[in-house]
């Protein structure tokens, strides 16, 4: 069954986006991440314009992000004031990343660095996950009751000014710290259209030093508000958001999540950081693939201007 | 007898303002030859050898309408000419100004290196013909009925460079659009029926650029244009898709506060129900 795609000006095959939503839930489910670093690669594989696909998926982000939170608020697992401090940096770097899709897009670059940027993002996250799951696996099975090691460790990072006390998340940090994280976040959410769950979550556990409990719901927090920016900056600006397409994403998404979750809770922790830094591997091996095969043919088309 | 002299000159004279009419001046778009007998100048009482039109056209539908349904579509164009003769049509998008891009191996990579803009460019264009096109555009009608080549020809480049570059970027643009069957590779057929009837299919594809689309039909004898027939095509899009896209483009803070509260509803609501199943 096919749908036209009013943004997107194109018709699509409804169970297809369908699917791809349920497999950005399942993720979701399983990982605790948005699933959109592979749902938007996929939308652009599939033939949506970059643009659109980017935009839609922070729509389909935000509700994603919603659902988690809900959970997450009424166990008590959100870190407001780091949430507040975080959201901050993410709203400049929101905006700021943007502004720089809308000129990258000018210039015909946002296919190029979408696709660098995944690569380069995806391939250092999936390798430290899997050397991460692997090297736990091998202590653990060499001295099961070893101890897991210090609660965090001080750095040049706690030299920093503007110190502030992060009462839930038993810190004292610069502040500067999650607003520079937030930024940098912020940016990635604009250009690739994803929550930024799977670079904010190991930058909160191993560079602010929080601890895993709040780190889940503070980063939902953060990237809810986040991703509601980049639709409304996209749609005001860019007029990209594709609202068809992102309710179909949503409603995969929901049948997706709680599948993965159930699978998440049979499978031990290790196992299943081992299988996401395989994914996010391959997703990383199929954008390099593209970038350096020789494509079938090297012209396409800009946006189409009628003047007046 | 004096009649009959009367009607073999009146023959006469209408012949002497076809030959008028088929003649547009050099540069200027013909005016549509459709209905009405052309032969003003002729006394009302006489009988009229041509008081009908020699081209009647017309399309199984009077706009294409992009609906949430729409996955392309294809248009019946029908009509009926006087013998001898052979049909043309030609179908054109509006023009806009297009941007090719180029990519090229920069490091190992390919990135997008090149970029050349043209003015005047047809969003679509297709030809469908009766009979080779070449060989009825050869005989002399090819100044006014292009095929895609000669088209292209005459859009602009916005920035100056070599003709061989240029060249290229305009076959990388032939090449875009063919992939995207905005410029069908292949010529149309028009079909006649019981030789006054004809008839050919005009296809349009699913990603299909918004405007008022331009059908030409023309009849040939002896390979000049002896009339034409231009009909406007509205292509848009039209029910939820057009409210959805005039949002868009026309209130776009809005439309977005609202995709984020339809995003915050579903994914509420979605959590909340899934929790309890």
């Amino acid at each position: 069954m096919e749908i036209y795609l009013p943004i997107a000006e194109q018709s699509m095959n409804v169970f297809v986006l369908f699917a791809l939503g349920g497999a950005a839930g399942l993720l979701a489910g399983m990982f605790g991440v948005g699933g959109g670093f592979l749902a938007t690669p996929l939308l652009i594989f599939v033939g949506i314009p970059p643009a659109v696909a980017v935009a839609s998926q922070a729509n389909q982000v935000v509700a994603n992000s919603v659902s988690s939170l809900q959970v997450q608020w009424r166990r008590g697992n959100v870190d407001l004031r780091m949430g507040l401090v975080l959201l901050l940096g993410g709203m400049l770097g929101s905006s700021a990343g943007v502004w720089l899709f809308t000129w990258l897009k000018r210039i015909g670059q946002v296919d190029f660095v979408i696709a660098v940027m995944y690569v380069v993002l995806l391939s250092s996250i999936g390798f430290l996950m899997l050397f991460e799951s692997l090297s736990t696996y091998v202590k653990r099975r060499r001295n099961p009751t070893a101890p897991r090691g210090k609660r965090h460790t001080h750095y040049l990072v706690h030299r920093l000014p503007g110190k502030m006390r992060f009462y839930k998340s038993k810190l004292y940090i610069s502040a500067f710290l999650p607003i520079g994280l937030g930024f940098v976040i912020g940016i990635l959410s604009a250009i690739l259209g994803v929550g930024g769950g799977f670079v904010l979550v190991p930058a909160m556990i191993y560079l602010l030093g929080m601890p895993t409990t709040v780190v889940i719901g503070t980063s939902n927090f953060q990237i809810l508000f986040v991703a509601a920016n980049v639709t409304f900056l996209q749609a005001a600006t860019n007029g990209t958001v594709d609202v068809v397409l992102a309710l179909l994403l949503i409603l995969g998404g929901v049948v997706g999540a709680p599948i993965g979750s159930r699978i998440a809770a049979r499978l031990p922790g290790v196992v299943l950081r081992a299988l996401m830094a395989v994914l996010v591997l391959g997703v990383a091996t199929e954008l390099l693939f593209e970038l350096l095969r020789t494509p079938p043919s090297p012209y396409s088309l800009g946006p189409r201007e009628v003047l007046p | 007898m004096i009649r009959l002299l009367l009607l073999l000159l009146t023959l006469l004279v209408s012949d002497l303002a076809w030959a008028q009419r088929i003649e547009p001046p050099p540069g200027s778009v013909p005016a549509p030859a459709l209905g009405g007998p052309p032969d003003a100048g002729l006394p009302p009482s006489v009988p009229s050898a041509s008081a009908m039109p020699e081209l009647i056209v017309d399309l199984s539908q009077p706009r294409v309408s992009i609906t949430s349904a729409f996955q392309g579509e294809s248009l019946l164009l029908f009509g009926m000419f006087d013998t001898p003769g052979e049909i043309v049509v030609v179908v054109q998008g509006p023009a806009a100004r297009e941007t090719v891009l180029r990519k090229e191996r920069f490091f190992g990579l390919w990135l997008n290196t090149g970029r050349q803009q043209f003015d005047d460019v047809p969003a679509y264009y297709f030809i469908a013909a009766s009979a080779p096109l070449q060989r009825l555009l050869a005989r002399g009608a090819g100044g006014e009925i292009l095929s895609l080549d000669d088209r292209l020809a005459s859009i602009r480049p916005v920035r100056q460079r070599s003709p061989a570059r240029l060249a290229e970027f305009r076959q990388g643009l032939v090449e875009v659009k063919r992939r995207e069957d905005l410029y069908p590779a292949a010529f149309g057929h028009v079909t006649m029926q019981a030789s006054r009837l004809f008839r050919a299919e005009l296809p349009f594809p699913s990603r299909l650029p918004e405007g008022v689309y331009d059908v030409r039909t023309y009849l040939l004898r002896d390979g000049k244009i002896v009339a034409a027939v231009s009909r406007p095509l509205p292509v848009g899009k039209v029910g939820f898709s057009a409210q959805l896209a005039g949002w868009s483009t026309q209130a776009g803070p809005l439309y977005g506060l609202g995709a984020i509260v339809m995003a915050l509803v579903l994914g509420w609501l979605g959590g909340a129900v899934l929790r309890r199943l």
